[in-house]
């Protein structure tokens, strides 16, 4: 463990030396997804500012939801975007192969090849989010909210993770995972509003079979205490749970692999 | 005459001919997105309804004008997302520009054949979309002929405006070599004020000027309320005069301005 928390360290080290070395594009990068976000939230803005409640949450209230995803979705922006280009990145190419004739676990070493800067700008707006709506609904930054906030964003984080593990493991037999990712991936845009007003059917499937409820609406209910019971806290234990299934997963396509042989 | 007329029918048409044979090479793609504007239907839906919980009208719509709105818009938003300047990124630092420019056709109209002939794929390939939406998501289309003919040629002109803009911000390609980030934040710019997202009439005044302002609701917008009974088709003559406007002027400026352009590549001999 302690060595692969050195390697990561090392190969982070290495990274920031290539981003650094095209100083501008690493800050647009970085940036430039902030551009999108604020295009969501205008939209929010312009339609909450007319309404008082979106089904009983007002707009800080759908702020905090809204700030939650954002800044879960950053940490697999940020320390996992490689499972978006395994696929053409590494199965195609042929450059998977090499990480198997080394001595660390393979998966370990594709995550660590490329942190992805780009994931910086959702995770300070995700934050910024976060701590405007706490502070605008009066919720206090005691230790213990903090501590609450840390493990749901990275238990939030963990889900994506393990999720996009699942989708990208595909790419072992039909190369092009992206698709596959992008599909599963894309249904956190229902987290992006209180779960609650949704018809019953996607609330339950956003909360046990794609679980990106726990990423936003339990963490954010408890936060705003409303009663959710269990649900507030079961967020670490499904993020935990799902990575195990994601890890075996992975090892399964990783035994069914053949090289492209390019 | 005739036969150079001849000639350049057949060449652009060959060009359009290959534009549905490369959509149909990525069929997976062509899922995927199917599966992503349905969820995004789905959701705008939800949202809209709680919105209209509070309210029987939000800047002067309906709940059903809204939601027919939302979902029209959701199907064409797609087409407002041209990252044009990605690919011109793309030709300048592999050197393919320099075979671009020698080609003896019409850079320019080259590209503009194929976005209409794209155009064209892309309403054909989602024409389960707007069944969908019509049989399970509640969208009401109108009987009158005349809305949908408003549509179709708003929709032709407001895609020429944008083509026409995203070929001079696509300039800028020969500029700058961030392009990545450039295209970002073109999308994000477009995604707000083309009207994707919110209908421009409940936006406050200043964001509507900076909306009337900037090409992107001319693309989608603008068309989308003609089938959505927002804007009468009666209006249609004035809307398409000023839309006409929009484009002759995108037009002059984006041959000048790439003309200019041009001379600044550098091509590293990739």
């Amino acid at each position: 463990m302690k060595r692969y928390l050195r390697l990561y360290g090392y190969f982070l080290q290495q990274r920031f030396k290539i981003l650094m070395e095209y100083r501008v594009n690493f800050l647009i990068g970085a940036t430039s997804t902030i551009v999108m976000q604020i295009a969501g939230l205008l939209a929010i803005w312009v339609v909450m500012r007319q309404i008082p409640s979106l089904n009983g949450w007002n707009f800080d209230e759908v702020l905090l939801v809204y700030g939650l995803i954002t800044a879960s979705e950053s940490i697999t922006h940020m320390f996992a975007d490689n499972l978006w280009t395994i696929g053409w990145g590494y199965v195609r190419s042929g450059e998977f192969d090499r990480f198997l004739v080394r001595p660390v676990d393979p998966l370990f070493h594709l995550l660590a090849d490329r942190f992805c800067h780009d994931g910086i700008g959702n995770f300070l707006v995700g934050v910024t989010l976060v701590v405007k709506a706490m502070l605008s609904l009066g919720i206090a930054l005691t230790p213990l909210n903090v501590l609450y906030l840390i493990v749901a964003i990275l238990s939030g984080g963990a889900i994506f993770i393990a999720l996009n593990l699942i989708t990208a493991t595909s790419a072992f037999w039909i190369v092009e995972s992206i698709p596959v990712t992008q599909i599963v991936f894309n249904t956190h845009q229902f987290a992006k509003y209180p779960l609650s007003i949704y018809h019953r059917s996607i609330g339950l499937l956003l909360t046990w079979v794609i679980p990106y409820g726990f990423a936003s609406f339990y963490p954010a209910s408890y936060l705003l205490g409303r009663d959710v019971g269990a649900l507030a806290w079961l967020g670490p234990v499904v993020a935990a749970g799902l990575l195990v299934i994601g890890y075996r997963v992975w090892q399964f396509g990783l035994r069914h692999y053949a090289s492209t042989g390019s | 005459m005739i036969q150079s007329l001849r000639r350049t029918v057949n060449v652009y048409g060959a060009i359009a001919a290959m534009v549905p044979k490369e959509n149909l090479a990525y069929n997976i793609w062509v899922w995927m997105q199917f599966a992503v504007q349905i969820m995004s239907m789905i959701i705008f839906v939800y949202f809209w309804r709680a919105v209209y919980a509070n309210a029987t009208t939000l800047g002067g719509l309906s709940l059903q004008q809204t939601l027919n709105y939302i979902l029209l818009a959701q199907i064409i938003a797609p087409l407002v997302e041209n990252r044009l300047i990605f690919h011109f990124g793309f030709l300048v630092r592999s050197g393919q520009v320099a075979m671009e420019l020698v080609r003896p056709i019409d850079f320019q109209a080259r590209y503009y054949v194929e976005s209409l002939a794209g155009l064209g794929v892309y309403l054909v390939q989602k024409l389960p979309l707007f069944l969908l939406a019509w049989a399970f998501l509640g969208l009401q289309l109108p009987a009158d002929p005349a809305a949908w003919g408003a549509f179709a040629v708003s929709l032709i002109l407001g895609q020429s405006i944008l083509f026409f803009f995203d070929w001079f911000f696509a300039c800028l390609a020969f500029y700058s070599t961030e392009t990545w980030g450039l295209s970002v934040v073109r999308v994000g710019v477009a995604t707000f004020f083309s009207g994707a997202l919110v209908p421009l009439a409940m936006m406050p005044d200043w964001l509507q000027l900076l909306a009337a302002a900037l090409p992107f609701a001319q693309a989608l917008a603008v068309p989308a309320s003609f089938l959505s009974g927002i804007t009468p088709a009666a209006a249609a003559p004035q809307v398409w005069l000023i839309q006409l406007v929009w484009l002759m002027g995108l037009w002059v400026l984006s041959r000048r301005v790439f003309s200019l352009a041009v001379r600044k590549v550098t091509v590293q001999g990739g």
